[in-house]
């Protein structure tokens, strides 16, 4: 355990890079997911049509691929993400949010809103269609009908598969790792090549940090669900 | 409950009717299920529309806000024609309440959140003044006390009694109610039913899909029977429930008499 | 002139779906010429042809030159140590020619089939040679006491020390110049934890070609990893990148062999002391990673095997 105790600071930062990650990707997915679900069950073909193409593309390629066609195929095309530099100082050394972390975020929210949007989908078609009736008789738009009577009651149908999609994230996180973040699993790889002798203490110490972030989440939605059930 | 006047004639009508159909037919695939209706219903009038399952009945209450699409024809409201899609369409069903048979109230929201949604989201309506006015129908409609409650936690007739009053929030020209007592307990049936009598005294207009004879009887201004899609015969309800010139009718009356 | 085309498309990236397989397309357009001094020639080694009674009764060696299959691990991805087109085919590098020379030196014909070339990324080096996977690792394989503790490192035969490769119009002239600066080298690399030593920002990537690529891109303003690697990269992006500064960290490379083998550190020291006095060492050496500038290095010292 030696090791790990003396490159804690290295492992809270690791895993702050895995936190931010996530975080970023979680909320910039959902938003994303949400607007994708909007046009897959919304009135205009052509948006319909957009939408499922993109859920198409995207579920079906796998994550490192996106990631790197943000990492190393975009900045071909002079996409380039070279004006995010953010700077977080912290005891154990500064946080950088850079091109490459946002390359890599990008990839990760754009992989995950396709999941957040069937999740999403998946909610939707349980809401009984007569609610959807109920709203548009009362004089609500498309967009009203779909943000104050479907959507909320979707959402609540769509946090259990929506919490395992966001779960799928954190441990997608570490993909990053081979493009370019130092995050958990990187940090991981690295105190094993450093001291292959502690293999199993370092594994264990990392497996059991995902375990409770993992934990986080679950109890999270399971909080959520509770909260938005009604009687 | 008392006895309308027995006219048919539109009572306290201007001359335009405020419903208008012509020539509106609809087909699921091969089935043909509106075939050239025509109907004119007048401001203030309360027509009955009844007829053996799969008549039709539902599918012309559902046309006139445009919940079902037609493939041809005309429907007006209040000599609009009825547009296509969009905010234009919302706009003309915000004038148009709908009670439906399964009540369909919004299942997230509290009972009084269920009455004032429209007025607030769709009418721009302050909130304090669409909960004053959300109480005020919930009173009328008897289920006050339970305003804080969920759709869930009340028996079917005090949600269909609700469902009536979100559409009365919405101050509409004209009422569809389409089998609104159907999927009711016996017992919960009359205080329904009590509600739309007290709706059709008060002068507002109201088209009324139901298999309630009793109601067409007390209630209605006029009776539209329907069957195969078609409008087979119309008439008051005096002459209608006891000299049925057509032979379908006379067919259907006479099953459901019998009981 | 052995400049590979890595101007890859979009789409070819999502196609290849690595790096790897976009970096080694067009390995054999240079009419056989090494990484190393041009016009060197390259190591050519065949295998003894009589290993009755050569080897002690029981030993690792007699077993493999008996069995007459042998595993190896090694890189696939360092230019001029261990780099290998296709699954399929023989790698080439300074690496594998040393391993070549244990591998014939055991009658087994080291261009055959009966060696299983297997990659063996950083961190699956003491696993392979713990499980048998691989029977000797040859994969810029850094000797440490921690590894030590776990398998067997015989040698070092080659002193490489980490450098510093920048684009060619960088002002960059060591490692000291990218204090605070992105500087990219394989995850779970030595490599990567000396970067961050020396106060630079640690990039990691999959491989070392992620990083070369990153670097011509201008995704990061450096890479840093053993001067040999580096001067592999160089030749592959010529015109775009150059390696700078002195070498900052010392790297010992030497083989590794199984915990339970341990006879087999004489027997490798002994075929790699053969090569140094038969002059194999310096031409592996020199078509390899030899530059025109100097002559070949001393080889170095090899260490006392452990009782």
């Amino acid at each position: 355990m030696d090791v790990v105790w003396e490159h804690r600071e290295a492992i809270a930062l690791a895993f702050a890079y895995t936190v931010l990650l996530f975080l970023i990707a979680g909320v910039g997915s959902t938003i994303l997911g949400t607007l994708l679900a909007g046009m897959r069950v919304g009135p205009i073909p052509v948006l319909r049509w957009a939408g499922a193409g993109y859920v198409t593309l995207v579920r079906n390629t796998p994550l490192v691929i996106v990631i790197i066609f943000f990492r190393y195929a975009a900045p071909k095309i002079d996409l380039k993400f070279n004006f995010i530099d953010v700077v977080i100082p912290t005891g154990a050394g500064d946080i950088r949010l850079n091109n490459i972390f946002a390359a890599c975020t990008v990839g990760l929210t754009m992989y995950t809103a396709a999941f957040v949007c069937e999740a999403l989908r998946s909610g939707i078609n349980a809401v009984p269609l007569g609610q959807a009736e109920a709203a548009r008789a009362v004089g609500m738009p498309f967009g009203g009908v779909m943000r104050h009577v479907v959507l909320p009651q979707a959402f609540r149908a769509s946090i259990p598969p929506l919490a395992n999609v966001q779960i799928a994230l954190i441990k997608n996180t570490t993909v990053a790792g081979a493009l370019g973040v130092a995050e958990a699993f990187v940090r991981m790889r690295g105190l094993i090549n450093i001291d292959a002798t502690a293999r199993i203490p370092i594994f264990i110490a990392f497996a059991a940090i995902f375990v409770v972030l993992v934990e986080i989440i679950s109890f999270a939605a399971h909080r959520l669900e509770r909260r938005v059930r009604v009687a | 409950m008392t006895v309308q006047e027995e006219s048919a004639a539109a009572p306290g009508g201007t001359g335009q009717p405020l419903v208008r159909l012509t020539g509106v037919q609809k087909h699921y695939g091969n089935l043909h299920v509106l075939k050239d209706i025509e109907l004119d219903v007048a401001r203030g009038e309360v027509v009955v529309v009844i007829g053996p399952s799969g008549a039709g009945k539902s599918t012309l209450c559902r046309a006139i806000n445009r919940l079902e699409t037609i493939d041809e024809g005309d429907i007006f409201l209040d000599g609009q024609p009825l547009p296509q899609e969009g905010k234009a369409l919302a706009r003309l069903r915000a004038d148009v309440g709908m009670v439906f048979q399964s009540f369909n109230l919004f299942a997230h929201k509290t009972v009084l959140e269920n009455v004032t949604l429209g007025p607030i989201k769709v009418r721009k309506k302050s909130k304090a003044e669409a909960d004053k006015r959300g109480k005020e129908l919930l009173d009328r409609v008897g289920v006050g006390h339970q305003a804080g409650k969920y759709p869930a936690q009340l028996s079917g007739g005090q949600q269909q009694r609700v469902a009536i009053a979100r559409a009365l929030a919405m101050d509409p020209k004209v009422m569809l109610f389409d089998e609104p007592t159907s999927a009711l307990d016996p017992e919960m049936i009359k205080e329904v039913l009590d509600v739309m009598v007290d709706l059709a005294e008060r002068g507002m207009t109201m088209i009324v899909v139901t298999h309630e004879m009793g109601f067409a009887r007390t209630a209605a201004n006029r009776v539209v029977f329907m069957a195969d899609g078609a409008i087979v015969e119309t008439a008051d309800p005096e002459t209608f429930f006891t000299n049925p010139e057509s032979d379908r009718a006379k067919d259907f009356l006479g099953k459901i008499l019998k009981h | 002139m052995r400049r590979m085309k890595l101007g890859m498309t979009a789409v070819a990236v999502l196609l290849a779906g690595s790096l790897v397989a976009c970096g080694e397309a067009g390995e054999d357009d240079d009419g056989g010429g090494g990484t190393g001094v041009e016009g060197a020639e390259p190591l050519t080694v065949e295998a003894e042809s009589d290993c009755d009674g050569k080897f002690e009764e029981g030993s690792r060696m007699a077993e493999l030159a008996e069995a007459g299959e042998i595993a190896i691990g090694n890189r696939v991805d360092q230019p001029g140590l261990g780099q290998q087109d296709t699954p399929d085919s023989v790698p080439e590098g300074f690496d594998i020619d040393m391993a070549k020379l244990l591998i014939a030196d055991l009658c087994i014909d080291p261009e055959s089939d009966a060696v299983n070339w297997t990659e063996a990324v950083s961190e699956q080096r003491e696993q392979f040679l713990e499980d048998g996977t691989v029977d000797l690792v040859a994969a810029s394989y850094s000797i440490t006491d921690e590894r030590r503790e776990l398998v067997g490192q015989a040698g070092p035969y080659l002193l490489t020390g980490q450098q510093v490769l920048v684009p060619i119009d960088s002002e960059v002239e060591s490692i000291a110049d990218l204090e605070g600066e992105e500087v990219c080298a394989a995850e779970g690399s030595t490599s990567l934890e000396n970067i961050e030593l020396e106060g630079a920002v640690g990039v990691p990537a999959a491989t070392y070609g992620q990083c070369a690529e990153d670097v011509v891109n201008g995704t990061v303003p450096a890479m840093s990893t053993d001067g040999s690697i580096l001067r592999g990269l160089a030749q592959q992006y010529e015109g775009e990148v150059k390696v700078v500064g002195p070498e900052f960290s010392e790297e010992r490379i030497g083989i590794g062999y199984s915990p339970d083998a341990p006879e087999m550190c004489e027997w490798i020291n002994g075929v790699i002391t053969e090569a140094y006095d038969s002059g194999d060492w310096e031409q592996a050496f020199q078509y390899h990673l030899g530059t025109e500038d100097e002559d070949a290095p001393e080889p170095p010292a090899l260490d006392e095997c452990q009782a």
